[in-house]
C-alpha cells in the first residue's frame, strides 16, 4: 500500500482507523425485502446442533420470522445453554430431543437451522430435505465431495430450499461495496486478491463432559476430546481452510463473479503441538479464470493484520476489514484515501449539523447521537435466517444456495490436498 | 449440477444476487479541508459510489486552490505577493473573491475573508487562545478590510491596498468545495446525494419528500434545537463550541467579529439555509458575529434566505427569520 510518511508513523492499525473514518461502523441494515412478518406467520423450525455456532444463530432468530419448536443435539449442556437463550430472548421454550431424526419424526416442522461438525452436514442436510424440510446449514458445505453433490442433488429432487451460511453475503456492507464498487468498476481490473484471517490464539477449547457418564463413542467420536474439539481433527474438519477461508473466498466469488481453478498451499501444526491434526498455520494461492490470482492466509501466532478482504486493480483498492468496514484507495501516487461506510437509515435524521467538527477532533467534542451513528441494525446473520425464511415461504432467491457454496466448498478441499500433497490442484 | 431446475433452485444457484440491499445509508469521506467531507447516498444509488469520489477529488482540487496551509495554493501566493503586485488568478478564485466581496458589503461587514491577522492575535491559528494586548489588536485590525482588496473584473487581478493583509476562506471555502461537488454530481447524472464537510457545511441534492432530514445541533446549545427537511439547497452552521479559551471563567470563541477585533458573543449558533453551501456557510458566520438583528435584516431584503439563531442567554430562546423553498423547519420545543 501507497502510504505517505505521516500515516506510516501512526503505525498500521492507527492508519486504518483513521482513514476508516471516526467510529468503524458496525454490521447494519435488514435487507428491503424483509419487512415485518411473511405471509403464512413465521416458519416452524427445529435447530440441529446447539454448539457454539448453533448458539450464535439462535440468538439471531427473529421471531416474526421464525418459531423455534424443538431442538436436538447429543449434549445436553448444550440444550441447556439454547434454552436460556430462548428465554432470554422472550421465545417460548423449544422441546428437546437427543436424536435429531426423533425430532423430525415427532414435530410438525418445516425448515431446519443446523450447525453440527462438518463431517456430519452430509447426513443430517440429506435426510432432513429427503424429510420435506428446507434446510439452512452452517458453513461450509460439507466435509467431501460427495457429501456436497449428494446435498445438492437431493435439495433439487426435494425440491425444498437449501441454504448454506455464508453470512458475508447478507452484510449490508458487503452488498453495497459489490454494488458500489465491484460492479461499477471503481476499481478498474482486479488482478490480485488477499484474504487474511488471523488470530493469535488457541483453537483447542477447554470444556467437561456433561456428566461422568457422557459417552461420546455413541456418537462416533472416540473421546470427548475428539468431540469438543472436532475442529481440531481431519476426520471430522477440513481445518482453516473451511472454517475462515471458505467464508473469504466465498465473498470473493460473489465479488468477482466467479469461482477459482487452481490452488497450491503449505502450512502445518506449528505452535499449538498438542496432538492435534489440522495445521494451525496455512497459507494459499489460487487462480481464477481471467488472470486473477488469490492468497489466504490464517495463522494462530500473530493478530496484526486480523481479518481483510483485500482486492486490487488498476484503478484503486477496496479493503473490507473485521467485516465492518469498507475502505476505498486511489491508485497512484498522492492518492487520497476514501471510505465508504454503511449505516441503517432508521427513523431519525441523515445527518447532524453543528459548527465544523475538525478531523482529529479530541474528546472534548460532544459525541454524535446513537441515532444517526453507530446505531446497530439487525445482524448479517439475523437478516440470513430471515432471508431463509422468507425463501420457504415466497420463493425469494437466495444470497448463498448450494452451487454457490459449493464453490467455496471445492476450494477448501483442494487447498488441503494441495497442502499435504505439496502440488498445486485443480478445484472441480 | 442436479438433472432439473426448478424456479427457484434456479434463482438458489444463481450467482448475483438482484434484490435491493436493503434501506441503508452509504456514507463515502475523504478528509479534506482538515475535516470530514463526505457523500450519502441512499443504498439504491449505490451505483454512484464512483462518481462520489470523483467528487470528493474535487473537494481536493479546491482545497489545493484555497488552502493557506500549503506554499503552493493559489491563495498563498496571492497573500504573498498581492501588496506588492496586481497578481492574476484563475476564474474560479476570483468569483469566490468577488462573492465574498458581495457577502461582506450585504452583511454590514460582518462577513470579511481578511480577518486572518486578527485571528491570529488572538491565537486560534495556532488552536493556542490568549488574550491580546489592546494594541495588538489594533496593529492586526489595521491589517483586516475587505475594501483593502482590489478587485480588477476586467483583468481578474487582485491587490491588496496595505501591507500584511491575508485572504482566508475557512468561512465560505468548504461551501463552496461542496457547490462544486454538487455541480459535479449533476453533471454526472446523480439526482440524490447529501453532501456535508464537517458537519457544518451542507449541500442536498435532490431529495425525497420533503428532502434529506438534518437535526439542527449546535455544540453549545443544550439541546435539539430544531429538525430540517431540505432539498436543493445549502446548509451552514457557525458556533464556538469547538475552539474556544476561558479566561476568568469568561468563554472567548474562535469566531472574531472583524468590526470590533473581539471574539463575537450573544449567539451559541447560528444555521443558515439558502441556495448555496458557499452562501449559506458566510452568512452562517455573518449572523454569528451580527446577531439577530443583522439575520432579521438580510433575510427581509434577501427572498430564499432562512437563519435559525440560538441566543446566549438563559433560556437558550431561538429565533427564525426568513425562509428557504426547499426547506421545511421543524422547532423543537
Amino acid at each position: 500500500m501507497n502510504l505517505t510518511p505521516e500515516q506510516m508513523t501512526l503505525g498500521r492499525r492507527n492508519f486504518l482507523k483513521t482513514i476508516a473514518g471516526v467510529p468503524a461502523v458496525a454490521a447494519v441494515g435488514a435487507a428491503a425485502v424483509m419487512k415485518g412478518p411473511v405471509r403464512g406467520g413465521p416458519v416452524r423450525v427445529g435447530f440441529i446442533g446447539v454448539g457454539g455456532q448453533g448458539r450464535a444463530l439462535l440468538r439471531n432468530v427473529d421471531p416474526n420470522f421464525a418459531q423455534v419448536r424443538a431442538m436436538a443435539d447429543i449434549n445436553p449442556a448444550s440444550l441447556a445453554a439454547a434454552d436460556e437463550i430462548l428465554k432470554k430472548n422472550s421465545q417460548p421454550p423449544a422441546k428437546h430431543y437427543v436424536e435429531f431424526r426423533d425430532m423430525l419424526q415427532h414435530e410438525d416442522l418445516e425448515a431446519i437451522i443446523t450447525a453440527v461438525p462438518l463431517w456430519m452436514h452430509a447426513e443430517v442436510v440429506t435426510t432432513c430435505l429427503d424429510a420435506g424440510k428446507h434446510v439452512l446449514c452452517e458453513k461450509m458445505m460439507a466435509w467431501d465431495k460427495a457429501g456436497y453433490e449428494r446435498m445438492m442433488q437431493t435439495a433439487a429432487k426435494a425440491r425444498r430450499v437449501l441454504e448454506i451460511g455464508y453470512q458475508r453475503n447478507y452484510n449490508p456492507i458487503y452488498r453495497s461495496a459489490h454494488e458500489g464498487v465491484m460492479k461499477t468498476g471503481v476499481l478498474g481490473d482486479v488482478y490480485h486478491v488477499r484474504l487474511a484471517w488471523h488470530r493469535n490464539g488457541n483453537w483447542r477449547r477447554k470444556g467437561d463432559p456433561p456428566s461422568k457418564d457422557f459417552d461420546a463413542s455413541k456418537w462416533g467420536y472416540p473421546t470427548w476430546d475428539h468431540l469438543w474439539n472436532w475442529r481440531l481433527y481431519w476426520r471430522y474438519s477440513q481445518g482453516l481452510f473451511a472454517e475462515l477461508g471458505s467464508h473469504q473466498v466465498n465473498a470473493t466469488n460473489w465479488f468477482l463473479g466467479t469461482a477459482p481453478e487452481r490452488v497450491q498451499a503449505c502450512g502445518g501444526v506449528y505452535r499449538f503441538k498438542d496432538g492435534r491434526e489440522v495445521p494451525d498455520h496455512v497459507y494459499a494461492m489460487f487462480e481464477y479464470p481471467g488472470g486473477v490470482t488469490g492468497t489466504f492466509t490464517s495463522i494462530e501466532s500473530n493478530a496484526f493484520d486480523e481479518r481483510y478482504e483485500a482486492f486490487f486493480g488498476t484503478k484503486g483498492t477496496l479493503i473490507i476489514r473485521n467485516e465492518n468496514d469498507a475502505m476505498l484507495f486511489d491508485e497512484g501516487a498522492g492518492a487520497r484515501p476514501t471510505g465508504v461506510e454503511v449505516a441503517p437509515k432508521g427513523a431519525g435524521a441523515a445527518l447532524e449539523t453543528s459548527e465544523t467538527k475538525p478531523a482529529q477532533a479530541g474528546g472534548a467534542a460532544r459525541e454524535v447521537s446513537a441515532s444517526t451513528e453507530g446505531a446497530r441494525g439487525p445482524s448479517p446473520t439475523m437478516i440470513e435466517i430471515q432471508s431463509f425464511c422468507s425463501a420457504v415461504r415466497t420463493g425469494s432467491p437466495l444470497a448463498c444456495g448450494p452451487e454457490k457454496a459449493s464453490h467455496s466448498a471445492a476450494w477448501t478441499l483442494a487447498a488441503n490436498e494441495a497442502m499435504k500433497t505439496s502440488a498445486p490442484v485443480k478445484i472441480g | 449440477m442436479p438433472d432439473v431446475l426448478t424456479r427457484r433452485n434456479f434463482l438458489s444457484f444463481d450467482f448475483g444476487d438482484r434484490r435491493a440491499p436493503g434501506d441503508h445509508w452509504i456514507r463515502i469521506h475523504r478528509i479534506a479541508m482538515a475535516c470530514r467531507f463526505e457523500v450519502m447516498l441512499s443504498s439504491e444509488d449505490a451505483g454512484h459510489v464512483g462518481a462520489a469520489r470523483a467528487a470528493l477529488d474535487e473537494a481536493d482540487a479546491v482545497e489545493s486552490l484555497l488552502t493557506v496551509f500549503r506554499e503552493t495554493s493559489a491563495v498563498a501566493d496571492l497573500n504573498r505577493r498581492a501588496a506588492d503586485d496586481d497578481v492574476d488568478v484563475d476564474a474560479g478564485l476570483f468569483t469566490l473573491l468577488v462573492r465574498s466581496h458581495e457577502l461582506h458589503e450585504e452583511t454590514d461587514g460582518a462577513f470579511d475573508v481578511t480577518s486572518t491577522p486578527l485571528s491570529r492575535c488572538w491565537g486560534f491559528l495556532m488552536r493556542q487562545g490568549q488574550l491580546p494586548a489592546d494594541d495588538a489588536v489594533q496593529q492586526a485590525r489595521d491589517r483586516v478590510g475587505m475594501p483593502h482588496v482590489h478587485l480588477d473584473p476586467e483583468h481578474q487581478t487582485v491587490r491588496f491596498a496595505r501591507r500584511g493583509m491575508e485572504i482566508n476562506f475557512g468561512a465560505i471555502g468548504k461551501g463552496y468545495a461542496l457547490d462544486r461537488m454538487a455541480s459535479m454530481l449533476r453533471a454526472g447524472g446523480v439526482r440524490r446525494a447529501l453532501l456535508s464537510a464537517g458537519r457544518s457545511s451542507v449541500v442536498a441534492l435532490g431529495g425525497r419528500g420533503h428532502g434529506w432530514q438534518v437535526d439542527l445541533r449546535p455544540r453549545l446549545a443544550s439541546r435539539l434545537v430544531g429538525r430540517l427537511w431540505i432539498r436543493d439547497g445549502g446548509v451552514g452552521t457557525s458556533g464556538t463550541g469547538e475552539q474556544f479559551f476561558e479566561i476568568d471563567g469568561k468563554r472567548y470563541g474562535h469566531v472574531i467579529d472583524p468590526r470590533t477585533g473581539h471574539p463575537a458573543a450573544g449567539v451559541l449558533g447560528a444555521t443558515v439555509v439558502t441556495s448555496d453551501g458557499a452562501s449559506a456557510d458566510a452568512l452562517s458566520t455573518a449572523f454569528f458575529i451580527g446577531g439577530p438583528s443583522l439575520a432579521e435584516r438580510y433575510c427581509a431584503g434577501h427572498a430564499d434566505t432562512m437563519a435559525v439563531l440560538v441566543l446566549d442567554d438563559t433560556t437558550e430562546r431561538t429565533q427564525v427569520f426568513g425562509s428557504y423553498h426547499g426547506a421545511t423547519l421543524e422547532m423543537e420545543s
